[in-house]
């Protein structure tokens, strides 16, 4: 069981059984994977996360810390960062919007630091109980400016578990934040975690492991050398466009210079960063890509729709950005069409039409009324494309 | 220290001429940004004097700051530095000592950037009492972005955003940051940088959250719209209406009006600073765990 | 992993999947009854997943915590049909008798629900807030006591797991009370409680 570690171990109820809520499990991610700087400010459905740090980072040494408000909480993330030391924050809609400006700073300043939303519906206070995917898009572009993005998304309790401690990695890797997606009912539910969830939502990646050896930032193309404080490197930090000193510059080949090497350490290594699952593989005439809570509907409907006679194929993306190019497009070449039920009006599925619609239609399915796609939702709208592609 | 690093002082030949503030800047980075006669340069200086009487160690030392004309010193010198986002330095700041507290932490701010869009970072660090030194530059104005007013612009000063006067009366800042609980406060000015110097170094020394409003010029923006017209002028105004704290203290608020009081205005050492209260809490919980 | 404790026999105890929704009103320790029945169904080595009712919703005067127990890793983590609803209000009652199944068992504190909806499910009707304060004379251990008989009458989870995880989770000096509850539910009979299914 190597995937788990100290802190997550010291939740057994019975021997090797676990019932662990999905924010607290985050939290013992991060922990497991060595954050010892926490800054936050309380909002629902996030706040677990922030309440188990309070408890648990002063008894390994870390720093906890209540911040005045998002904005001061992302600062001091980064601030510690450029410490060296290895940071998080978590919050929902409200606070990731005010997190925007300094989450375009640390991909600026290549400050690793790890943001968790967990989603709730918006716009604004919207409704703080109820699970969400709105945030997509601003996680992808939520920040001003051409930017790279790692965004990930949790969909179940070992998720947040294992998702977070992908991010810190990732972070450190590639010396940028790192986003990490839940929703109020990923956040909020206690769920058994077991080898075998691990086994069935399995984590399909070149050669992600979850171990410190993982991080080997000499691997990725650097614009500068990491930033530490308080060494004798004593550097310049800035969210100006910098060159290889790490002072400003106004030249722009050097402008353009840089700004495309933040993009290539990500895109270069999409292989590397794309977490996914495909269920079904090559067997189904349909397709179905989801994430979050709506990968598990998707999941459940696989099932429901063969026993009803169409065979579907299910892609469980647990990267959303940088996009799995070349994961979608290979599924697209595969299927008749490719349904995508999300908690929102279609946010994914705009990006999966992009790179899928040369080969197979794109059919978007969005709730936002609060409540959960569920299987027979999918299963109902899978049978209702299929008798249409099938009489035009 | 970690082992392999040493001291800048170890690597200095012991016998050397006496430093100049050269030794904290990056000369190479010059010319600097700033307008001829503007005062923020004299305070950058005070500042790296008081650095050099107290022997700052430049990779023990962070100087982190927010964006502005005042801001952009950091960009010339020579310690760990940080130019972070407008008005989010101390929040910066703050991971960094809480990570970090063996490290001297030094705050650069504006009024822009200190008082209006950082003003809830200002008066929390100030509860928090970290050891900070915070030195904002007031030249009452958004020099940066091209005189707009600020919250120090005054009432009836004149700004490209106020262009038939200004209606909002300014921040006391030395008094928001005490009532916010800074446990050191003082106010100098670009005239008298020997003073500011000093209040600086206290300030650096003093085992707590310091908040030193450095009232300065800006001839370009401020300068242009309000009178008097010109460095000189300027610098001579800040002259007369500077008074010290001691003066002060005979007069009637009406004698007062308009005038900058100046000098130590707040001290307090018995609020405990938070690294060290905080790693009071961490050695009970260890010891509690021990048990 | 070690071997799943026996399960009693019951009817719940033999279904692969099941879907369990306590309700009632705030206060009446409702969503501890769900958090305390997932535990157990983890002890059993099931997998399990416990959601429940937050913010306005739960602070408007109900209170709602729904498991799902399974003999495989659980995709969709909400209730699609209920296997058990254990009603402690007249309003939960109503609210969600809708969502059982006809092979469902529908449990409720007869003293709060005088007038249960008419249904297909299995019905037991049992005072429970009377026989708590009977047992320990505390109206507090109502939610163990029915938790007790929720397992006596379905074997949803184990007696020993259920044991186990009510000493876990309930505060400290209360245990011995607490038992005695969850024991008295545990022993009351089917035959009796039973109502005819209309
Ligand atoms: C979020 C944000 N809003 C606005 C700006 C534009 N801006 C840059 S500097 C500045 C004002 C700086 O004023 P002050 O702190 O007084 O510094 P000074 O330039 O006068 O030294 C503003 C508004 C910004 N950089 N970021
Ligand atoms: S604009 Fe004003 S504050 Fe900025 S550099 Fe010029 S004189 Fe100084």
């Amino acid at each position: 069981m190597e995937l788990w570690y100290t802190h997550l171990m010291r939740e057994t109820i019975d021997q090797d059984s676990l019932l662990v809520q999905g924010n607290r499990a985050c939290a013992l991610g991060a922990l497991d994977a060595g954050v010892r700087f926490f800054a936050g400010y309380p909002i629902t459905p996030s706040s677990e996360i922030m309440e188990v740090m309070a408890r648990e980072l002063p008894a390994v040494g870390g720093v906890f810390m209540q911040m005045e408000d998002e904005i001061a909480s992302i600062c001091a993330c980064i601030g510690a960062s450029l410490t060296g030391e290895i940071s998080m924050t978590a919050t929902s809609g409200p606070g990731f919007s005010l997190m925007q400006e300094a989450i375009g700073y640390a991909i600026m300043a290549e400050a690793p630091t790890v943001i968790v939303n967990v989603m709730r519906m918006g716009p604004s206070t919207g409704r703080p109980t109820t699970p969400s995917q709105g945030d997509v898009m601003q996680a992808r572009w939520g920040t001003h400016g051409d930017h790279p993005a790692i965004v990930l998304a949790a969909s179940n309790v070992a998720d947040m578990y294992r998702l977070t401690i992908a991010a810190v990695r990732f972070a450190q890797r590639f010396r940028m934040p790192v986003i990490v997606l839940a929703d109020e009912i990923v956040g909020h539910m206690r769920e058994s975690f077991s080898p075998e969830i691990a086994g069935r939502y399995r984590l399909t990646s070149g050669d992600f492991d979850f171990t410190e050896t993982y991080i080997h930032p000499e691997m990725v193309r650097e614009v500068h050398p990491p930033h530490e404080l308080g060494t004798l490197i004593h550097p310049h930090v800035t969210g100006l466009i910098h060159d290889e000193t790490g002072f400003p510059t106004n030249d722009p080949k050097k402008s353009e210079q840089f700004l495309r090497e933040l993009h290539d350490k990500v895109v270069h290594h999409r292989g590397e960063l794309c977490l996914y699952d495909v269920k079904n593989v090559g067997k189904g005439r349909v397709a179905v890509v989801a994430y979050g809570s709506c990968a598990r509907s998707a999941r459940a409907a696989l099932k429901l729709a063969e026993q009803e006679g169409i065979p579907v194929e299910v892609l469980h993306l647990y990267t959303l950005f940088p996009l799995p190019v070349e994961i979608i497009q290979e599924l697209a070449r595969r299927v008749e069409f490719i349904l995508i039920p999300e908690l929102n009006l279609g946010q994914y599925a705009r990006e999966v039409r992009r790179l899928a619609e040369n080969w197979t239609t794109v059919v978007s399915m969005g709730r936002i009324d609060g409540n959960l796609i569920t299987p027979r939702d999918i299963v109902d709208r899978l049978a209702e494309l299929v008798g249409k592609y099938e009489s035009a | 220290m970690a082992e392999g690093e040493s001291s800048v002082a170890e690597q200095e030949p012991s016998v050397a001429e006496p430093r100049t503030i050269d030794h904290y800047l990056h000369t190479d980075r010059f010319p600097h940004i700033w307008c001829p006669g503007c005062g923020l340069g004299t305070v950058t200086a005070a500042f790296l004097r008081a650095a050099l009487e107290l022997g700052l160690e430049k990779d023990r030392t962070v100087v982190v700051a927010g964006i502005g004309c005042s801001s952009r010193a950091v960009g010339y010198l020579d310690f760990g530095t940080v130019h972070s986002i407008h008005g989010r330095a101390l929040a910066f700041a703050t991971g960094i000592k809480m990570a970090h507290p063996e490290f001297t932490v030094i705050v650069l701010t504006g009024d822009g950037d200190g008082a209006a869009i950082g003003g809830n970072h200002l008066i929390h660090a100030c509860r928090r009492n970290l050891d900070i030194t915070t030195i904002l530059f007031n030249n009452n104005t958004y020099g940066m972005t091209g005189g707009q007013a600020s919250p120090q612009t005054g009432m009836g000063g004149y700004a490209t955003t106020a262009p038939f006067g200004f209606d909002e009366p300014s921040f006391d800042l030395c008094r928001l940051a005490e009532a916010a609980g800074a446990t050191y406060v003082a106010r100098g000015t670009s005239y008298g940088v020997r003073q500011l110097q000093k209040l600086i170094r206290d300030g650096i020394t003093h085992p707590g959250f310091s908040f030193i409003e450095a009232v300065t010029q800006c001839p370009t923006e401020y300068g242009k719209r309000n009178p008097p017209k010109g460095p000189v002028q300027m610098l001579e105004n800040l002259k007369e209406k500077a008074i010290s704290r001691k003066k002060a203290e005979g007069m009637t608020p009406e004698e007062l009006e308009g005038r900058i009081v100046t000098g130590l205005l707040h001290r307090d050492e018995s609020v405990p600073e938070l690294t060290a209260s905080y790693a009071r809490m961490l050695e009970r919980i260890r010891k509690s765990a021990d048990e | 992993m070690s071997e799943a404790p026996a399960m009693t026999d019951g009817l719940l105890s033999s279904r692969p999947y099941v879907e369990v929704r306590f309700g009632g009103s705030g206060g009446q320790g409702v969503i501890l009854m769900g958090v305390i029945l997932a535990v157990a169904g983890t002890r059993d080595r099931r997998h399990v997943v416990q959601t429940q009712s937050y913010g306005p919703e739960a602070r408007g005067g109900y209170s709602r915590s729904d498991v799902v127990l399974a003999n495989a890793p659980i995709d969709y983590p909400q209730i699609q049909g209920l296997d058990l609803l254990v009603a402690l209000s007249a309003e939960a009652a109503r609210k969600y008798a809708g969502s059982l199944r006809r092979d469902g068992f529908f449990i409720f504190d007869s003293d709060e629900i005088t007038s249960p909806p008419p249904m297909d499910a299995n019905s037991y009707g049992i005072p429970f807030t009377r026989l708590a304060v009977e047992t320990t004379g505390r109206t507090q251990t109502t939610n163990i006591l029915a938790l007790g008989a929720v397992a006596g009458l379905t074997g949803v989870v184990s007696v020993a797991s259920l044991e186990k995880a009510v000493l876990s989770m309930v505060p400290k000096g209360t245990e011995e009370m607490n038992l005695n509850a969850l024991r008295r539910g545990l022993a009351l009979l089917p035959e009796e409680w039973k109502r005819p299914s209309i």
